[in-house]
């Protein structure tokens, strides 16, 4: 048994200050729904800065190696030929031409790597529900969530520090 | 927040707010079509089948079908895919570099420079297919496990390269484009109220909530993705531009291929957006989000890109000259004074003359003018292919196989074909999908929204 | 007595029971009758239900299907018993001969299974090579539109008809025998059984230089001419290379004496207004009237006795005088012939063999030609006599009268008053199609026969296939129409060498036997000795040529390297054989100079776009009209015509290819309702001198398909190499690469090559001293098949391409196609003019480059000729290789740039990237498409027969270029194999350089030190094409040496 509020801002910058208030008052919120990034939400109400540049980076270190490998399995190793008199006797003599499809293919593996983890991550996938509380949310609204279980305050106190920022609209729901 | 100085041109006109922008954008897909649209789409379609009928003609009967020859073996297939792919760079460029460089201005034009990526990079990758004899065959260019055991593909050829590249790019920059995308559909479903389209966008809009999780996520791989296309559309033309750089043809055999490809590429790719930026804003009312600073500032990087582009002209004459090679500097000779000296005297008014004008800020700045010299530039760019690959070819090493090169009605038919099907996609593209970047628009609405801007005057 | 006994048909009618009864007269007596069975009220009542229905649907689908994925199964049917000298897959050669009045050649014929595919020279007779029109020859044996069995009056007849008929008409009325120049001993016995009056003649007639010949030596023949002992040579308008009397040994003799290893070169004047190929290969060309032939000889003779040169221009003069200068020089080992059937020059030329003493020499009347026997007079005579009516039986075998006589129009109403006429020609042509009876003789390749062009050896023909339709010998329809006892031909023929032969015995003879295998066979004969002192009566002679004028225009005609005398018209490999000279296909033209055309303001410039303009000519009361096209070399104020064209034009059948086709490639109809032929017939022109005609243009235009465009080499030394006798002499001894004539492309480097402590624009290196990589080991590593040609001595006949195109399989692809660029030929012969200008003459000018290369472009007046065979040069870094994505073209260990026709995917990247231009695309599907239905071997289904086995067909949509002959290569591997031996240098050739008359193509192993195109490559005349490319071919060409100093 647990009461869940959406605040509505009608700015970004009220819902910003509205925020470091809050977090201030030691209240804990939970999360913000925004039409557009708010510059600067992430650390207030404590979000972690994403690692998907690194996991891009080890995708597209993957694809340089696959690429390395292959032409060399298909060009050196596997069934050298004499095209044209180039030499298809080591992987060094060859690697100038090879250069081309390396970068290509880790930029292939890079950015579809990073982006099929992106959207597995964030679960938005084919098909998924909106969860977003409000549809106003995706237009001109901000909205921030906050629920009693997460804070140690109660619901009475917790209401009333809401109130006091300027909000557009609030809705209280309780939730089992 | 950070603000902007005053004196900079505010990019959106007019006293809009959140709202105004989400409807402004959704309008065309909500509202019913305009009646423009619907002409432009029938004629654009029924261009579409003509190309695909020629298409299906040239697989059917032989590349026979075409003017080429045992002399010149290339000519509107090659220059038209190179022509595309040229064409699509300018999208990436937009989304991905000027992210970097956090120009503003992009966010107007971005959605929709990079659905002309899409589609022209579609039409581009036609060419290759069916310049091929054996199309049937096609999935030979593909290193595939095969019953002969030991038999691959040649990495030493920069066709196979071309493969690589064009696939690697195409699919790129689609994900680029669509993860964009999802933000904005989200957006329109929630303002959808007829049932089957709130769903088909909810489907597509993968059910984004805006979280602000999400939204950081959303910037981070926004920006890793702008890092990783910037050097990938640099190397596609560049791999492109080897397909006659590593060749033994005078005229082809140049090492300052790569830079002066991607440069033209640019040059062509920004023409081609203005020419389609400037028929959109007036069709769908977007006059305040796309106006004559966002049209000045392609202007000005049309006249960087068009000079780099002449330079190069220039230097490939000196060099033709300054090597001694007879071979090579007849080639060029013959460029300007030979058989197809008018192609040649067509590219060099197109893309080296016309572009200057642009230093006068009242031809930079008029729409019109913007809009006849960007068809006047795509033309040029289509005609530097072509004095490329036709020229270079039609007279090289031994005279006795001089030749020449007509183009047949096949050769013709399937290149306005792929002028029907971009257009006709492209016009999809306008009705269904948002035209602007929704989201980035907003973050930038008080920095460079002219309300705000006045406001901050007070 | 009648038979009495009768049969049942059963029990039942035996003891007639009444079932039997009431069946009896129904014809079918279980049979019930329709309305009976539909009346039935069963029937009504069946019903197919819904399942039923959905079971017999899927079935029927089902089976629908399968039989969709059915491939189609061609049938091959197993020899049941093996023919002990066929086995499947492995080539038999028959020794034979063709003869067909033009050409004579001994040759061998390629068999394949059973079918006769390829011909190539029998060189163990030593009696030159075989040229284009006779490698061609073998299509005809599969030509769709040879006659089938006899035909009277024009419909299908039997032989015994045919036979009955003849035989009546031979016994009472005078008959006649009309051929060509019968070679053949016993054919002329067949005939003399006849005891008919038999008249021969030559569709291009030598009659004048064998009556001249008579009358001096009393030798009724035309003598034979050795070029290989003939230093210098002064031809007057005769195309000796080409088509003058029989060419086969002509090329070898003639090329034997150009390579200038030997210290000298003989030294070639030709005196002449067409450009022939002789004339291209000429040291010394000078452009005359026709007119003015009689003077030159004249001039010469004049010369040579001292006295002065009259009615020659000052050039021509000059020329004659420098021509008599070293005709003295070589006195005995010299050559003056003149090619016009024109009896005052051929005397006078004949007075100049003389005075030079070349008779014994050079020139041979004790062992003469025995062919060419035509006589023209006969000719007149017998037309006379058939418009008389004075002939009743008139026999036509081996020629064409009606087409290729001068005064064809006589002979045809001639013909029309002769009671009964019969040709024994293989197609219903031009005669065939207005004789009463056609006796269709066997193809050359069905038939038995013996020749003998020269006394002292007889040449054996034998048949290579059995007869593909039932045709006949046409000595044996002699022997039969003569009512001799004896009519089997080959029992007659065997005969003729051994009396007592019998068919009972037919292998017995050893002799024979041997003769069979080698081809021919030498016999003593009494040889006459004419006395070549007696005098020669010049003085009416010279004073008829000195009174000889020439109007605004001249005409002259010649003969072409493909078609001949319009034999071989059908024949679509022939006609899309370039001319040697102008590179037009499938065309007849009116050659003639660019000053006359731009002063008549016609098309010069002739490509895909630019069609030729079609002119009119007039020659006493005979007109042509024809494209004119723009000829380097040719006398300004004379034009000249091709025989052998206009093929058909009356509607005679006579083979697909014969007519002009055309984007569709169906036949163009001609406002006659008929098919159009190709070219106009200029025979008629020959019953005159042309030496005043009238030319105009008619406005018209028509397109020639041309297969190179461009006529200059722009000046581009490192695609050919030429110098003088003179300039290669100096340095004959320098080291490859260093002579003035053929030095190595080298390339400056940074570094004191010279030590001469400065690194300047001195410091250089040849370029197959740069390598990008370290490369493919290809010397001394087993084979590396490779090939030198000479320009030398290559005199461009074409015969090489011709046998390429057969022996690969090459596609025709028709007119429209070539006239696209788009011939598909695997060798082809590039052939430059020199250009009066040049870089180094527009600089002294102050010309700007730009105008300068443009007047590079036109060849000079009378330009000098290269005649460069080029094909792929199997380049060991070829550039083609590397960019094929998919690896369809790679390089073989044995140096082969090979292509994989399945692996192509049809990028067209490598033809591109060829800086040779030796890849040919396959446009189309030229076995399928329609397109290509009237001409293509392998579209037909008989013609189809001709393919090699060995050679696959190529699909549409790959690449197909030179594999040098990969197949032959194979084979010569596995014969060395078999016998346990290396490959021996000269076991195995191309089809090149074994059809190559002049031995211009040397194809070998350059690792095998003991080669002869190893030698030859190392040879300080040899160089590669483009070589400073540095994609290292393993093909070398050698500088073209022209003994031009003394002019």
């Amino acid at each position: 048994m647990k009461k869940v509020f959406h605040v509505m801002y009608d700015d970004d910058e009220t819902l910003l200050a509205a925020a470091r208030e809050l977090v201030a008052k030691g209240i804990h919120i939970n999360e913000v729904y925004s039409p557009f990034p708010i510059h600067g939400i992430d650390p207030v109400i404590g979000i972690k800065r994403t690692r998907l540049a690194i996991a891009s980076f080890m995708f597209a270190m993957t694809g340089t190696s696959l690429a390395i490998l292959g032409m060399w399995y298909f060009m050196i190793s596997d069934w050298p030929m004499n095209i044209g008199g180039k030499p298809s006797f080591s992987m060094i003599e060859n690697i100038p031409a090879f250069i081309p499809i390396t970068f290509e293919f880790s930029v292939l593996c890079g950015a579809h790597g990073m982006a099929i983890t992106y959207l597995l991550r964030n679960g938005t996938l084919p098909g998924m529900p909106a969860t977003n509380p409000d549809p106003r949310t995706t237009d001109d609204m901000f909205v921030m969530e906050i629920t009693t279980d997460t804070n140690s305050m109660d619901d009475k106190k917790l209401e009333a520090a809401i109130k006091k920022t300027a909000l557009f609209e609030l809705s209280i729901k309780d939730v089992k | 927040m950070q603000k902007e100085s005053a004196i900079r041109e505010p990019l959106i006109l007019g006293h809009k707010s959140y709202k105004d922008i989400t409807d402004d954008v959704i309008a065309p897909i909500t509202g019913p079509a305009p009646l423009g649209w619907k002409i432009l789409i029938t004629i654009s379609s029924i261009i579409a089948i003509y190309g695909v009928a020629q298409i299906l003609y040239l697989i059917g009967t032989g590349i026979g079908v075409w003017g080429l020859n045992k002399t010149v073996g290339w000519a509107w297939d090659i220059t038209n895919f190179v022509w595309w792919v040229g064409i699509g760079h300018a999208g990436t460029l937009i989304s991905a570099v000027l992210l970097l460089f956090r120009q503003k201005w992009r966010m107007a034009i971005n959605r929709s420079a990079e659905a002309m990526t899409i589609f022209a990079v579609i039409m581009a990758a036609v060419f290759p297919g069916i310049h091929m004899g054996r199309i049937w065959l096609a999935y030979f260019v593909f290193p595939l496990p095969n019953q002969f055991g030991s038999l691959w593909v040649n990495f030493n050829s920069p066709l196979l390269w071309d493969v690589f590249a064009i696939s690697t790019y195409f699919s790129v920059s689609l994900v680029f484009w669509y993860i964009g995308l999802i933000p904005d559909f989200a957006t329109i479903r929630d303002r959808m109220i007829k049932p089957i389209p709130k769903k088909i966008y909810s489907i597509l809009s993968f059910g984004w909530s805006g979280r602000a999780k999400h939204w950081s996520r959303f910037e981070e791989v926004s920006l890793v993705l702008a890092g990783i296309a910037t050097p990938l559309v640099f190397s596609v033309h560049s791999i492109v531009s080897m397909d006659f750089a590593t060749a033994v043809i005078p005229g082809w055999h140049t090492t300052i291929f790569p830079p002066y490809f991607v440069s033209g590429a640019v040059f062509s790719g920004f023409a081609m957006v203005q020419t389609l930026m400037l028929i959109m804003r007036k069709a769908f009312k977007l006059e305040s989000y796309i106006h004559v600073k966002h049209v000045e500032y392609m202007n000005i990087v049309i006249i960087v890109t068009g000079s780099i582009v002449g330079v190069a002209y220039l230097t490939e004459l000196f060099i033709s000259w300054y090597s001694g090679v007879e071979y090579e500097s007849y080639a060029f000779i013959n460029r300007f004074s030979g058989p197809y000296s008018i192609a040649y005297w067509t590219m060099m008014t197109c893309n080296v003359i016309s572009p200057q004008l642009f230093w006068f800020k009242k031809i930079r700045r008029s729409l019109l003018a913007t809009f006849i010299l960007s068809i006047v530039v795509n033309i040029g760019m289509w005609f530097e292919r072509y004095v490329i690959i036709v020229t270079s070819l039609h007279r090289d090493y031994l005279p006795s196989s001089w030749g020449e090169f007509i183009p047949t009605a096949t050769d013709i038919g399937i290149f306005i074909g792929t002028l029907g099907i971009f257009t006709t996609l492209f016009l999809l593209f306008t009705r269904y999908f948002p035209v602007l970047a929704l989201n980035e628009l907003k973050t930038i609405l008080k920095s460079s929204g002219e309300s705000y801007k006045n406001k901050q005057d007070k | 007595m009648a038979n009495t006994k009768r049969y049942w048909s059963g029990l039942d009618e035996l003891d007639s029971t009444d079932a039997f009864k009431d069946i009896q007269g129904q014809e079918f007596p279980e049979a019930q009758s329709v309305d009976a069975f539909i009346s039935d009220e069963r029937h009504s009542s069946t019903t197919t239900g819904r399942r039923d229905f959905l079971k017999f649907m899927g079935f029927s689908i089902t089976a629908a299907t399968l039989a969709a994925c059915e491939t189609p199964v061609i049938k091959s049917i197993p020899y049941v018993n093996k023919p002990e000298d066929i086995t499947p897959g492995v080539a038999n050669y028959y020794a034979s001969t063709y003869y067909d009045g033009l050409d004579y050649s001994n040759i061998l014929v390629k068999t394949r299974e059973g079918r006769p595919i390829f011909v190539k020279a029998n060189t163990a007779t030593g009696a030159g090579k075989a040229n284009s029109r006779v490698i061609g020859s073998v299509m005809s044996l599969y030509d769709s539109a040879r006659l089938q069995g006899p035909s009277s009056a024009g419909d299908a007849s039997s032989w015994s008809e045919v036979d009955s008929a003849m035989t009546t008409a031979v016994a009472n009325g005078t008959t006649v025998v009309l051929s060509n120049s019968i070679v053949s001993p016993s054919t002329t016995k067949a005939i003399e059984v006849l005891g008919a009056q038999h008249v021969q003649y030559d569709a291009v007639s030598y009659s004048a230089l064998k009556e001249a010949n008579s009358t001096a030596f009393g030798v009724d023949a035309v003598p034979h001419y050795d070029f290989s002992k003939a230093e210098v040579i002064v031809s007057i308008a005769a195309d000796f290379l080409g088509s003058w009397l029989t060419t086969s040994q002509h090329d070898s003799d003639y090329s034997a004496l150009r390579s200038p290893e030997r210290g000298t070169q003989s030294q070639h004047f030709q005196f002449e207004s067409a450009m022939t190929l002789t004339g291209t290969n000429a040291d010394i060309r000078i452009m005359i009237n026709p007119s003015d032939e009689g003077n030159i000889a004249a001039g010469i003779l004049a010369a040579l006795k001292g006295s002065s040169v009259s009615n020659l221009d000052e050039h021509t003069t000059a020329k004659v005088k420098a021509a008599a200068v070293a005709l003295k020089a070589a006195r005995g080992k010299s050559l003056v012939i003149a090619g016009s059937n024109d009896l005052a020059l051929q005397t006078i030329v004949t007075a100049i063999n003389q005075t030079l003493s070349n008779y014994g020499s050079t020139i041979d009347l004790e062992r003469p030609s025995l062919a060419q026997r035509g006589s023209d007079s006969d000719v007149a005579k017998l037309i006379q006599d058939m418009n008389d009516g004075s002939i009743e039986t008139l026999i036509i075998y081996g020629c064409n009268p009606s087409y290729d006589l001068a005064n064809a129009v006589g002979f045809n109403s001639g013909l029309s008053k002769v009671k009964t006429s019969v040709c024994m020609n293989g197609v219903a042509d031009e005669t065939a199609s207005k004789t009463t009876f056609i006796a269709p003789d066997h193809h050359y390749l069905e038939s038995w026969n013996d020749l003998s062009i020269r006394a002292g050896r007889i040449d054996i023909v034998q048949p290579t296939i059995e007869p593909l339709y039932s045709t006949r010998a046409a000595q044996e329809s002699f022997l039969v129409w003569a009512g001799a006892e004896l009519t089997d031909w080959y029992s007659f023929l065997r005969t003729q060498y051994n009396a007592d032969y019998t068919p009972a015995g037919m292998y017995s003879n050893a002799d024979w036997n041997s003769a069979v295998h080698d081809g021919f066979l030498t016999e003593e004969n009494d040889l006459v000795s004419p006395d070549y002192t007696g005098t020669i009566h010049t003085t009416i002679a010279l004073s008829e040529v000195s009174s000889r004028k020439g109007g605004n225009f001249q005409l002259s005609t010649y003969v072409k390297t493909a078609i001949g005398t319009g034999l071989h018209a059908a024949n679509p490999m022939l006609q899309e054989t370039p001319d040697p000279v102008s590179k037009v296909t499938w065309d007849n033209y009116v050659t003639m100079s660019r000053t006359d055309m731009e002063a008549m303001g016609l098309n010069i410039y002739i490509a895909q776009a630019n069609p030729a303009s079609v002119v009119r000519v007039k020659s006493g009361d005979i007109t042509i009209e024809l494209p004119a096209f723009m000829q380097p070399g040719q006398k300004p104020g004379t034009v000249s015509v091709a025989l052998g064209y206009g093929r058909g034009a009356n509607g005679e059948f006579i083979g697909k290819a014969a007519y002009q086709t055309g984007e569709n490639g169906d036949h163009l109809v001609a406002d006659n309702g008929l098919p159009m032929p190709i070219g106009a017939n200029a025979y008629p022109l020959t019953s005159q001198s042309n030496y005043d005609i009238s030319i105009e243009a008619t406005g018209a235009e028509y397109a020639l398909a041309c297969t190179q465009i461009h006529n200059t080499y722009m000046d581009r030394e490192s695609v050919v190499k030429e110098t003088t006798l003179g300039a290669f002499l100096a340095d004959i001894d320098t080291p490859k690469g260093e002579a003035s004539w053929n030095r190595a492309h080298a390339l400056n480097v940074h570094q004191d090559v010279n030590n001469d402590g400065v690194i300047d624009s001195r410091d250089k290196k040849p370029t197959d001293a740069f390598d990008l990589w370290h490369s493919h080991p290809v010397e001394e590593v087993g084979h590396r098949w490779g090939m030198t040609i000479d320009l030398t001595t290559c005199t461009g006949c074409s015969s090489c391409v011709t046998a390429c195109h057969i022996e690969n399989n090459v596609s025709v692809v028709g007119k429209d196609e070539v006239l696209r660029h788009r011939d598909m030929h695997w060798i082809r012969i590039d052939r430059y003019y020199a250009s009066d200008y040049s870089l180094e003459k527009g600089a002294e000018e102050g010309v700007n480059i730009i105008s300068s290369y443009g007047k590079m472009e036109d060849p000079s007046e009378n330009p000098q000729t290269v005649h460069m065979p080029m094909m792929c040069q199997h380049c060991n870094h070829a550039p083609c290789e590397t960019v094929c994505p998919v690896a369809a073209t790679t390089h073989s260990n044995e140096g082969l740039n090979q292509m994989t026709y399945n692996r192509c995917i049809g990028t067209r990247y490598c033809a591109n990237n060829c800086p040779y231009k030796v890849r040919r695309f396959n446009w189309f599907n030229y076995k399928g498409h329609d397109k290509f239905q009237n001409f293509n071997p392998a579209a037909d289904s008989l013609t189809r027969l001709v393919l090699n086995p060995d050679v696959t067909v190529r699909a549409r949509g790959v690449m197909e270029k030179c594999s040098m002959c990969v197949q032959r290569i194979q084979e010569g591997k596995l014969d060395a194999k078999k016998s346990g031996t290396a490959v021996l240098d000269g076991a195995i050739e191309t089809a090149c350089a074994e059809s190559c008359p002049s031995n211009a193509i040397t194809f070998g192993d350059l690792n095998d030190d003991g080669s002869k195109v190893n030698a030859i490559s190392k040879n300080n005349r040899s160089y590669h094409a483009l070589e400073e490319i540095g994609i290292k071919p393993n093909i070398f060409y050698m500088t073209k040496v022209r003994n031009t100093d003394s002019q």
